[in-house]
């Protein structure tokens, strides 16, 4: 990360129940990350303070002393605004910026803009909550700050996320116990996925694709020569296959007709892949367009790590086999290296792969499958050698990076914002009972007993207006495409916004969202779009399952 | 930081920190004192009255896991005050006289185990009468997951204590009076149509197993293996121990349980997709065979070596055809960092590609 050296978790888990102070922004901890968010309670009861930046009244809302319901993607405005306040009000540790950082007096004059009166009008928070939150953190000394897709699932997502570091850095909440910037990572490797080098940028443990040594480390150490470029963004990629410069992809674990944003458009462009492989657990959208299928297995039928939100390497074991002739993945991508014609080492279990990754990435040097059986906490890295205890809060002699840079951000409005024809603002979310794509969750009689369907969340005046009652059908359409949903009044939303789960692949809620990527990260714009509702009058209630299918072509 | 001082426990000086209770004392010297109502994650009740203990200048005996420690106190447990057995073989009986018993007449084996079952057997216990006391259930509570038999209930409130204090829902509540008293929800309606969010931490806690999962109500502890791994849901990271049991003949997840409390970074708590969301498992919509699309658009089952060969062929034609940086590798937040780290390697080291992502992105 560009303003500190690591966009991670800074600091841990365990430390949240010690906390005085937690402000938690675009994050609804308790559905997305339930324990993370019992922690939170925990800390509450203790009487630590809870603030609760987000345009939704989420359950842990109902919990907090301030809930700061801002407008989707005004995130910049509140943030620099109470970073102005505490700029204003003398609470910045000159001490920690004159020390550990660089780039305050530009940051210091970019502020002066970010007034109180103009940040109630463009975030709908009242200005005295932000004067009052603002002040609260500065002052405290325990205080750490929690966010998570909300923030950084808009095109401008690394700007949400650079002003809550300046934020950070300008109080010196960085580098001790119990403060923070907390990023809460939503998949349980998601962590791991981009730490073990399964990404464009980096080889393992984030070391640069681009540097000439790391390339030549790598070349040695894989004999093989290897790219001198670094590659392209998932958002990149996908953009390739509807244009058609992607010609061959290989899958695994994910279902890209679901996840990924504007799937009407790329259906298109898979169905035209020279080649796809698709390796899985379950049939899902993409194996539709497969052209080779292999049999993976879950996580009970195999051995490995998994990193957590706080850097924590743990083991996953092998429980019970997987069915019928389905193997681990780690045998299966080594078997297609092998018949492409390269050497891959014939490792015996997954602790030799782990050891190639810690001779090769400094940072997990200290850790095997040997010590993490040792060690129920797990290992929260860098844990740079067997002796070293790995490190529970990060930046502690100063940012990783040497000195933390505060990078000036300005207000950008979302990409696409509600119009007459489309006047209500979509944001998409996660619910307790199911789990992104719901291959897993919506196998579960329970879990679909609690919430079986897809709904859409409404406010009560819009729904009069439009006609509609709770459970009623609408159409939910976009410039996109549509889909449907039960109307559910949860007095969660603002008027004029309508919120919905991912969960309901019949109802493949990013057949609506925009494919606009952050410019940094790559990551899509999935919490704001334009839709409109039409009310379905004449539609029974469907049972759930066949009758949800996709709306197509809403326009046509 | 802390401030430690001494006392005594059945003759034994122990150290003691400022502020532990005596029976946090006794646990860490090894020393057994019972307790049903205990939750290293509750405040302390004092409810049960299993874990009383003899302290000297005390008139009555007292709570140890309510009592705090202090410099210089004599502690007499059961090991060396008959009193306090005394009133263990009294208490565990009048607990038993509201219990189902097995054909041994100790308090039953459940699927949650019994701690009352082990304390029994601990014990002189007397015969009493039955109290068949008139606690109900919540019939027609259709919550898919979590069972309660009031019969096994020994009001100690660890579960109640734990939507409260814990997950902080108060879906269950001590609820009317006398030996009517029972588990019960706003108007004793099912868990569903509360504000239960089904963590099952009500099951986790509960010491006598009036609290069961229904979707396995007849596998006992010891039938099953434990296998400690990590959720596979979000992010957090959850320890959990994965129970395997034969069923027909074959190695089967049958339930999942937490570790226990203060060992591991969920301190023994799960959510409810990490504790009963685990159908996915063994369902029968897993592939189970390679499978390759042939000439009639439709997918044919075919060996590994025939699936391994036409999917490594299929990227290197493309790679040579239209060059390494139109194939794209998807990895997967779903896999192991092992699996991701050959992803990378697959990627780059043999198809001369940066293009590997996952959704780690998002």
């Amino acid at each position: 990360m560009k303003s500190f050296g690591a966009g991670v978790m800074s600091n841990s888990i365990p430390e949240i129940r010690e906390l005085d102070f937690m402000f938690i922004i675009g994050s609804n901890t308790t559905e997305a990350h339930p324990i993370i968010g019992m922690e939170m309670k925990i800390a509450r009861q203790r009487g630590a303070r809870l603030v609760v930046a987000d345009p939704r009244k989420i359950w842990l809302a109902e919990h907090a002393d301030v809930h700061m319901q801002l407008k989707p993607g005004s995130d910049v405005w509140l943030i620099n605004a109470m970073a102005k306040v505490i700029v204003d009000e003398g609470l910045v540790n000159q001490d920690f910026i004159d020390k550990h950082t660089e780039g305050w007096p530009a940051l210091k004059a970019n502020l002066e803009k970010f007034n109180l009166a103009e940040a109630e009008r463009m975030t709908g928070v009242p200005a005295a909550d932000i004067k009052a939150v603002a002040v609260e953190y500065a002052k405290t000394r325990k205080a750490a700050i929690y966010y998570t897709l909300g923030i950084t699932e808009h095109a401008h997502g690394t700007d949400n996320i650079f002003s809550l570091a300046n934020l950070v850095m300008m109080t010196g909440h960085l580098g001790v116990p119990f403060g923070g910037l907390n990023s809460l990572r939503g998949q349980n490797n998601v962590q791991g996925a981009t730490d073990a080098g399964a990404t464009p940028l980096y080889y393992v443990g984030f070391q640069p694709a681009q540097d000439p040594e790391v390339q030549k480390k790598f070349e040695q150490a894989w004999a093989t020569d290897l790219p001198a470029t670094i590659g392209k963004h998932l958002n990149t990629m996908m953009k390739g296959i509807e244009e058609g410069s992607m010609k061959a992809l290989y899958v695994m674990g994910e279902d890209i007709l679901i996840s990924e944003p504007n799937t009407n458009h790329l259906e298109h462009g898979v169905k035209e892949l020279e080649f796809l492989i698709h390796q899985d657990i379950f049939m899902n959208e993409t194996t539709k367009y497969a052209h080779v299928v292999l049999p993976g297995a879950n996580f009970a039928e195999k051995d490995g790590v998994f990193t957590n939100t706080d850097r924590r390497v743990q083991r996953v074991r092998k429980a019970v086999n997987p069915p019928g002739n389905a193997r681990p993945d780690w045998q299966i991508l080594c078997d297609v290296a092998r018949a492409a014609g390269y050497a891959m080492p014939h490792y015996k279990n997954a602790g030799e792969i782990y050891a190639e990754i810690a001779s090769l990435a400094p940072r997990y040097a200290g850790i095997s499958h040997e010590r993490l059986d040792r060690t129920p906490m797990g290992l929260q890295w860098p844990c740079t050698s067997p002796e070293h205890d790995g490190t529970v809060y990060m930046h502690k002699d100063g940012p990783v990076k040497g000195k933390g840079s505060f990078i000036v951000t300005n207000y950008r409005p979302p990409v696409e914002l509600p119009d007459e024809e489309y006047p209500f603002n979509l944001a998409t979310g996660r619910v307790l009972y199911h789990y992104n794509a719901g291959t897993q969750t919506r196998r579960d009689s329970g879990t679909m007993a609690k919430v079986g369907e897809c709904q859409i969340e409404v406010h009560a005046e819009d729904a009069a207006r439009l006609g509609v009652a709770e459970g009623d059908w609408v159409k939910v359409v976009s410039r996109r495409g549509g889909i449907k949903a039960r109307v559910w009044l949860s007095g969660r939303v603002q008027k004029g916004h309508v919120w919905m789960p991912l969960h309901f692949t019949d109802s493949a809620i990013n057949k609506l969202t925009v494919d606009v990527g952050d410019p940094l990260a790559g990551t899509a714009e999935y919490k704001v779009c334009a839709v409109n509702l039409l009310p379905l009058k004449d539609k029974k209630p469907a049972a759930a399952g066949a009758e949800l299918e996709a709306v197509r072509h809403p326009q046509a | 930081m802390s401030e430690t001082f001494t006392i005594k426990i059945d003759g034994r000086e122990c150290v003691a920190l400022q502020g532990e209770t005596v029976l946090q004392v006794a646990r860490r010297e090894g020393i057994q004192i019972p307790t049903l109502c205990d939750d290293k994650r509750l405040d302390p009740a004092g409810a049960c009255r299993a874990c009383l203990v003899e302290i000297d200048g005390q008139r009555r005996l007292q709570p140890s896991c309510a009592w705090k420690a202090a410099d210089g106190q004599n502690v007499k447990t059961h090991q060396s005050s008959p009193r306090v057995q005394r009133h263990q073989d009294v208490l565990v009986s009048l607990y038993m006289s509201d219990h189902k018993l097995d054909e041994q007449g100790l308090p039953v084996e459940t699927p949650n185990g019994n701690d009352l079952r082990a304390w029994a057997k601990d014990c002189s216990t007397l015969k009493l009468d039955p109290v068949n006391a008139p606690r109900v259930a919540r019939p027609g509570d259709k919550n898919p997951y979590i069972h309660f038999d009031p019969e096994l209930c020994v009001l100690c409130a660890r579960c109640t204590r734990y939507c409260d204090e814990v997950e902080a829902v108060n879906a269950i509540t001590l609820t009317n009076r006398g030996s009517e008293t029972t588990i019960g929800t706003a108007g004793m309606r099912g868990l569903l149509d509360t504000s239960c969010e089904l963590c099952g931490g009500c099951v986790d806690t509960c010491p006598t197993g009036a609290l069961i999962e229904k979707k396995s109500p007849k596998t006992l502890p010891e039938q099953v293996t434990k296998v400690r791994t990590t959720c596979n849901y979000c992010g957090v990271g959850c320890q959990m121990d994965l129970n395997v049991a034969k069923v027909d003949g074959q190695e089967r997840v049958v339930r999942v349980t937490s570790p226990e409390p203060g060992t591991t970074v969920n301190d023994g708590n799960l959510c409810v997709k990490g504790r009963f969301a685990y159908d996915f498992i063994h369902h029968k919509d897993r592939i189970t065979e390679p499978m390759i699309r042939k000439a009639d658009g439709k997918l044919h089952v075919v060996s590994w070596d025939e699936a391994i060969k036409f999917a490594a062929e299929g990227l290197k034609r493309a790679a040579q055809r239209h060059g390494p940086e139109s194939v794209g590798f998807i990895s997967s937040a779903r896999c192991t960092g092992e699996e991701n780290f050959l992803m990378g390697k697959l990627a780059r080291a043999v198809f001369k590609t940066g293009n590997v992502h996952s959704c780690a992105a998002t």
